[in-house]
């Protein structure tokens, strides 16, 4: 098994280098805007009253609702977002492709032929998945915690929730597409469907926060559960949605391990 | 020792893959098990290896139950596939190495000696290699940790007819060895000089086991004969009768004494009696079970 997980691991080293890099550089792009929009922050206020209510919330401002003269309501604006959604495509293609690419190349024969179960397997996969994960997150934790410090006066709270809320989003698409690659193994089909998740799920989040009548919606869209909002101005994370978040992790996992014991291998 | 007990697999309802194959094979035994594409033979080995799950019946390696001891199964069996599908972007050694180091076992030794034996050049990618150069890859892979069993799945395509003998006589050592080996193929020649017995499996089904002198010894005959009148029988014996010009040629599936009461009717010039291929018994073999 931990021959299995240092070669994927080695595998794919370089796609995690890339992801960490392009979700970490865009995180610390936007945060070194901040100075710049500190000192023009009431023309953009008077600017953005002119928006519906709605729209506002939409984008995590308007009444109660974030404030950008702060270092964290900015990063929650205009930085966040990125980490949760090029993460999330990250998270989406890692666990749909770790697992139905060894099937996809005809491989998982030669490694189902090595003395290894296929609970073992699935496990080395969801392994590689985690480590991968926390890496990326904890590279983007650093980049805000020294960024946080060098604005502001450090708020342990809201950083330690901005560095964990991703990687719990990311944990939601990553096991919801592994899942999914137990059972559609075509690579290209489980990308797409990956992203069409991640993406997906974005525009309903969107919808959800600007149609009143659609607000029940938030239920199902992840990206609601680590709004920003109750990050900076509440200092917490909605006790339901992580609820929520662990069932849907632990079931999506359990289910995909579930079938992956019993099914047939493809020739 | 393999045993397969009733082991059925269907893929969906009424679509079957492999029914009701009962076998035995002996330790040391080395065991052809033949067929055309799409009869079952890799259904077969695939449920051996518990890549896929019987649907009905069971099977063991060495007493050890194929679907609930697959761990320890996979560890003492060498798997050559009939396609080879490796990491393409590995090179040869870090592949095998790869593979060897999952059987916690020595290996780099006989790892070595079957690289020199079967000229592979290590530093190559595997995306790199031709087809046959894969399927030693695939030989090595399956033979360096030294299993108990070898299961093999048309083990021989792609491979030039050097290596060919070299594989054969690695085969040959193995046997000596006290390894059972399952070979399967469509191959009849190549079954022929290595196994010591043979199955036949069509449209799912094992039709005939027989040791292979059994085979041999098989009173259909290959006939040839040059003729001066028309070659005229009505005889149901003779099948695959070809004639050109003067020159007839028919298997014979029944009793010598009637062959000779067939042939004293003819005008004949000249003929000659031989055995058959094993390709020519085995296709008589299907047509009677076609009929």
């Amino acid at each position: 098994m931990k021959n299995l997980m240092i070669n994927d691991f080695k595998r794919l080293f370089k796609s995690l280098i890339l992801w960490t890099v392009i979700v970490g550089g865009l995180a610390l792009l936007m945060l070194l805007l901040f100075p710049a929009f500190e000192d023009i922050y009431a023309d953009l206020e008077a600017l953005l009253e002119g928006y519906p209510q709605g729209f506002l919330e939409a984008f995590g401002l308007g009444e109660d609702g974030l404030i950008m003269e702060d270092i964290y309501g900015w990063f929650g604006v205009e930085g966040y977002l990125f980490v949760l959604l090029i993460g999330s495509v990250y998270a989406g293609l890692l666990g749909g492709s770790i697992l139905s690419k060894e099937e996809d190349d005809q491989t998982i024969e030669f490694l189902l032929t090595r003395p290894i179960t296929r609970s073992q397997i699935y496990g080395a996969k969801l392994g590689v998945i985690g480590i991968n994960l926390v890496l990326l997150n904890s590279v983007v934790a650093i980049v805000l915690g020294v960024t946080f410090a060098a604005f502001d006066t450090m708020n342990w709270t809201v950083w330690a929730l901005y560095s964990v809320a991703p990687l719990i989003l990311h944990l939601i698409f990553a096991s919801v597409s592994l899942l999914i690659s137990v059972f559609v193994t075509k690579s290209r089909t489980v990308t797409s469907i990956a992203l069409g998740l991640v993406v997906g799920l974005y525009v309903l989040d969107i919808i959800s926060a600007l149609t009143d009548s659609a607000e029940n919606l938030k239920y199902i869209t992840p990206y609601e559960y680590v709004n920003a909002i109750t990050i900076v101005n509440e200092g917490r994370l909605e006790p339901l949605y992580m609820a929520i978040s662990a069932g849907i992790i632990v079931t999506a996992l359990l289910a995909g391990w579930a079938f992956y014991r019993k099914k047939d291998i493809a020739a | 020792m393999i045993e397969l007990n009733g082991l059925t697999k269907y893929y969906r309802k009424n679509v079957p893959g492999m029914v009701d194959v009962s076998l035995s094979i002996e330790k040391g035994e080395i065991f052809g098990f033949i067929g055309p594409n799409g009869a079952g033979k890799s259904t077969t080995v695939r449920t051996l290896l518990n890549l896929i799950y019987p649907t009905s019946g069971s099977a063991t390696i060495n007493g050890k139950d194929i679907v609930n001891d697959a761990k320890w199964i996979r560890k003492h069996v060498g798997y050559i596939p009939s396609e080879v599908h490796f990491y393409a972007s590995m090179d040869v050694q870090s592949f095998l190495d790869f593979s060897g180091r999952f059987f916690d076992v020595e290996f780099k030794t006989r790892q070595q000696e079957l690289v020199e034996l079967f000229d592979l050049d290590v530093s190559r990618k595997i995306e790199a290699l031709s087809f046959g150069n894969k399927k030693k890859v695939a030989i090595v892979a399956a033979l360096q940790h030294q299993p108990d069993v070898l299961i093999l799945d048309e083990p021989t395509s792609g491979l030039d007819p050097l290596h060919q003998q070299a594989f054969f006589d690695v085969l040959l050592k193995e046997k000596k060895r006290g390894t059972t080996i399952f070979f399967s193929s469509h191959i009849l020649s190549e079954v022929e000089k290595i196994c010591d017995r043979v199955g036949v499996i069509k449209e799912g089904k094992l039709i005939q086991v027989s040791p292979i002198e059994t085979l041999r010894k098989s009173t259909v005959k290959r006939v040839r004969a040059t003729v001066q009148e028309p070659f005229e029988s009505r005889s149901k014996h003779i099948k695959d009768l070809s004639v050109d010009g003067a020159h007839v040629s028919f298997v014979y599936t029944g009793p010598v004494k009637q062959l000779l009461k067939v042939l004293e009717a003819q005008t004949l010039q000249d003929v000659t009696i031989e055995d058959p291929s094993l390709e020519e018994i085995f296709m008589h073999v299907y047509e009677r079970s076609a009929a």
